[in-house]
C-alpha cells in the first residue's frame, strides 16, 4: 500500500499505545537465593507509555516534548518497530506496525541516538551504501541518491574520510542523510540538534523545515529545545510519565498562559524548601517552580512564577531571597514559553538543564 | 519513496545486503591491522610447544604407537591440521556474538533491526565475513606451518579439504547464531563461546586422536561438527583417502549442520521477538 493523500489516512496514528517494562532489581551477588517479597506484580512494572493517542497528518511537522524518561524515545522505538507495544493499535503511513512491519519500516527514516549510531571506522559514503542495501535500494539508484544527499548536506568534499575524523555536527548530517536515503514519506527525529554547535543546529533546523515545507514529508520531532519546537513545529504534544497531557499548535498552547505574567529569577545555592517558602508568600501565583541547575557548569537554578501580578511579585521575591541570604543572579519579567505551559500543566520541569 | 525501495528483485536485493554486510565487516577489520597480524601469525605459537613436546617424548617427527591409532606416524601435520581447523572455532564462535554485541553497543543494531530487509541476510553477511577472515588466517597459519615443518600440500587434496571446511563453517554458523541469540538476550556471549571452544578442544580430536578419549567422551565428541571435520580432513591429507572412505562422517557433518542452522535461525528470531517485547533489544 502506498500512501494516498486523498484517502485521509494519518501518517502516524496511535490508539491507546501502551508499553510496560519490567523493573530490574539488583539484589546483590546472592540475590537469586532470596525469595521475591513482592506480592503485587504491578510494583515490578514501569509503564513507559500509558494509552498514548496521537494523530499526525501527512506533511505535518509534529513535536513531541517531555522531560527525560517521559516516553518520547519509547514512542519512537515503537513506531519504528524496534519495540513491540503491549497494547494498542499503531499505524504508520496506513500500515499496521505489527502486521505490516516491512512496509512500516520502508515508510520511515529515523534519526535516533545521534552520531554514535554510525560506523566510525567507515567513510560517510560506505556508511550510506551499507544502509541503502538494508533498505533494498538498487546499487545504481543508491549511488546516485548518496551523491545527491552528500551534496545537499555539504559533505561531498569529505565523503571518503572515516567518520572518526568528522566533527559531531558532520556525523549528525550523515545520520540525517541515512534517514533520507530511501526518500521515506515519514521522518522520526529524536533530538536531532542535541550537542551541536549553533551553526550546525541552524543548518539542521533549516534542513528539517525544508523537508517538511518543500518535500512534504511528515516529521515527528522530539527535542529538548523549546525555541526549536516553537519555531519548527506545526503542532506539539506534551508527554509526561508516559501520558499525553496536551496536543495543540505552539501558539494555542502558549495562549493558555499568555495572559499570565511570568517572573523568572536565577539564584545560587537555594535551600530545598525555597519553592514552598515563596509559594506561601505568593498565594495568587498559579505556578511556583524551582528548576535546579548545575552551578559548576555555569547554569544556576531558576525559580519560575506564573500568574498574579509580576510587579508585586518582584518586590516580595527579592525581599524573601535577601532574608534567606540567597544570591540572585538575574531577574526577568517576560512572556511565557512552551516550557512554562508544560510546567503549568504537569508541575514538572521539561528539561534537565532547564534550557 | 516506497516504490523505489522495492524496485529490484528479491534475490538481487538480498545478495546486495549480504555483500554490503561482508564489505562493511571486512573494512572495519582492516581498520585494525594489528588484529590481522595477530590472528594470521600468533596462533602458531600456541601449538609449537605441543610439537616440541611430542618430539621430546618420541625422539623424532614420527611415532610408531601414534601410527597404530591413526594410520600415520607423523604427528606434526596431525597437530597442525587440528590447530588450523580449531582456529575456525575460535574466530567464528566468538565473532558472531561479539559482532551483534558491538552493534548494540554502537547503537547501530537499532538501525539494522528497523530496516525492511530480511535480517537473515544480514546474519549471513556477518557469517561470511567471519568465514573469510577465518580462512585468510587459517591459510596464513597453514603456509607458515608448511615452511616451518615441511608439510606437503597439493591442490588435489586442498579442494576436497576446502569443501569440508565449508561444511564445518556451516555448523559453526548455526552455533554462532545460537550465541548471537544469547548475546541479544544476555548482552554477552564471550564466556559462553570460550566455554564451548574449550569443550570442543577437549572432546574433539584437536590435539589427539579421538580414540585417546574414554568411550563416553567419544560419544559426546560425535555431537561436535569439528570432530567429523578433523577426521575427514586428516583422512584426506595424511592417509590420502577420498570421499568414499569417509562418507559416513560427511553425512553426519551435514546432518549436524542442518540441525544447528535451523536451531540457530529459530532461536535468533525468537530472542529478537522476546527482547523487542521486553524492551532490552538495544541494551548492551
Amino acid at each position: 500500500m502506498v500512501y494516498d493523500k486523498e484517502s485521509g489516512v494519518f501518517s502516524i496514528q496511535t490508539i491507546d499505545l501502551t508499553k510496560r517494562f519490567a523493573k530490574k532489581k539488583h539484589r546483590g551477588v546472592f540475590g537469586f537465593l532470596r525469595r521475591n517479597q513482592s506480592n503485587n506484580k504491578h510494583n515490578d512494572v514501569t509503564v513507559a507509555l500509558d494509552k498514548v493517542n496521537l494523530e499526525i497528518r501527512p506533511g505535518e511537522l509534529f513535536g513531541l516534548l517531555g522531560p527525560n524518561g517521559s516516553g518520547k524515545t519509547t514512542t519512537i522505538k515503537c513506531l519504528s518497530t524496534i519495540l513491540i507495544p503491549d497494547e494498542g493499535t499503531v499505524t504508520v503511513n496506513g500500515f499496521d506496525i505489527q502486521k505490516e512491519t516491512s512496509m512500516v519500516r520502508a515508510s520511515l527514516g529515523m534519526v535516533v541516538g545521534g552520531e554514535r549510531t554510525l560506523y566510525w571506522k567507515l567513510t560517510a559514503r560506505d556508511n550510506l551504501m551499507y544502509f541503502a542495501s538494508l533498505y533494498k535500494m538498487q546499487r545504481t539508484h543508491a549511488k546516485k541518491r548518496i551523491e545527491e544527499l552528500l551534496e545537499t548536506l555539504q559533505l561531498s568534499d569529505r565523503a571518503d574520510e572515516r567518520l572518526e575524523d568528522y566533527s559531531t555536527g558532520m556525523r549528525q548530517k550523515v545520520a540525517i542523510a541515512r534517514a533520507l536515503l530511501h526518500d521515506p514519506p515519514i521522518l522520526l527525529l529524536d533530538e536531532p540538534t542535541l550537542g551541536l554547535d549553533p551553526n550546525f543546529s541552524r543548518q539542521i533546523r533549516n534542513q528539517i523545515r525544508e523537508l517538511s515545507e518543500k518535500q512534504g514529508k511528515t516529521v515527528l520531532l522530539t527535542t529538548h529545545y523549546m525555541d526549536e519546537a516553537d519555531q519548527l513545529c506545526d503542532r506539539v504534544a506534551f508527554i509526561n510519565n508516559g501520558k499525553i497531557v496536551a496536543v495543540d499548535t505552539p501558539n494555542r498552547l502558549k495562549a493558555m498562559v499568555k495572559e499570565k505574567e511570568l517572573v523568572e529569577v536565577t539564584v545560587y545555592r537555594p535551600p530545598a524548601d525555597i519553592e514552598k517558602y515563596i509559594r506561601s508568600l505568593l498565594p495568587d501565583a498559579e505556578v511556583v517552580k524551582l528548576i535546579p541547575g548545575d552551578e559548576d557548569e555555569g547554569n544556576p537554578s531558576r525559580i519560575k512564577i506564573i500568574g498574579g501580578t509580576a510587579e508585586e511579585h518582584v518586590e516580595t521575591i527579592i525581599d524573601a531571597l535577601r532574608q534567606k541570604n540567597i544570591r540572585i543572579g538575574s531577574l526577568n519579567v517576560g512572556v511565557p514559553t512552551l516550557e512554562d505551559v508544560f510546567i503549568k500543566l504537569t508541575g514538572a520541569k521539561l528539561t534537565e538543564d532547564g534550557t | 519513496m516506497l516504490k523505489s525501495t522495492y524496485q529490484q528483485s528479491l534475490l538481487r536485493s538480498n545478495l546486495f545486503v549480504v555483500w554490503n554486510e561482508l564489505v562493511k565487516n571486512i573494512k572495519s577489520l582492516l581498520a585494525y591491522p594489528a588484529i590481522l597480524v595477530f590472528w594470521a601469525v600468533f596462533p602458531i605459537f600456541w601449538f609449537i610447544p605441543f610439537i616440541l613436546q611430542g618430539q621430546a617424548f618420541v625422539g623424532g617427527p614420527e611415532s610408531a604407537s601414534f601410527a597404530q591409532i591413526t594410520g600415520s606416524g607423523e604427528y606434526v601435520p596431525f597437530i597442525v591440521i587440528g590447530a588450523v581447523l580449531n582456529s575456525y572455532v575460535n574466530t567464528l564462535l566468538y565473532g558472531m556474538g561479539e559482532n551483534i554485541r558491538r552493534e548494540a553497543y554502537q547503537g547501530t543494531l537499532d538501525y539494522v533491526l528497523a530496516a525492511p530487509c530480511n535480517k537473515a541476510y544480514v546474519l549471513i553477511g556477518k557469517a561470511l565475513s567471519e568465514s573469510l577472515s577465518s580462512t585468510i588466517f587459517a591459510a596464513s597459519q597453514l603456509t607458515i606451518s608448511v615452511l616451518l615443518f615441511g608439510m606437503n600440500l597439493t591442490l588435489g587434496v586442498m579442494l576436497p579439504v576446502f569443501f569440508i571446511v565449508i561444511l564445518l563453517m556451516l555448523g559453526l554458523y548455526g552455533m554462532s547464531l545460537i550465541l548471537a541469540a544469547f548475546s541479544l538476550m544476555y548482552k554477552q556471549s564471550y564466556d559462553l563461546s570460550q566455554t564451548i571452544g574449550y569443550v570442543f578442544y577437549i572432546f574433539a580430536p584437536v590435539r589427539y586422536p579421538v580414540e585417546s578419549l574414554p568411550t563416553w567422551a567419544q560419544i559426546f565428541g560425535k555431537l561436535i561438527p569439528l570432530t567429523y571435520a578433523l577426521i575427514i580432513v586428516r583422512s584426506f591429507m595424511l592417509l590420502g583417502t577420498d570421499f568414499s572412505a569417509v562418507y559416513f562422517e560427511v553425512i553426519a557433518l551435514l546432518i549436524i549442520d542442518i540441525v544447528l542452522l535451523v536451531a540457530g535461525f529459530y532461536l535468533f528470531s525468537w530472542m529478537e521477538e522476546k527482547t523487542k517485547k521486553s524492551g532490552t533489544i538495544s541494551h548492551h
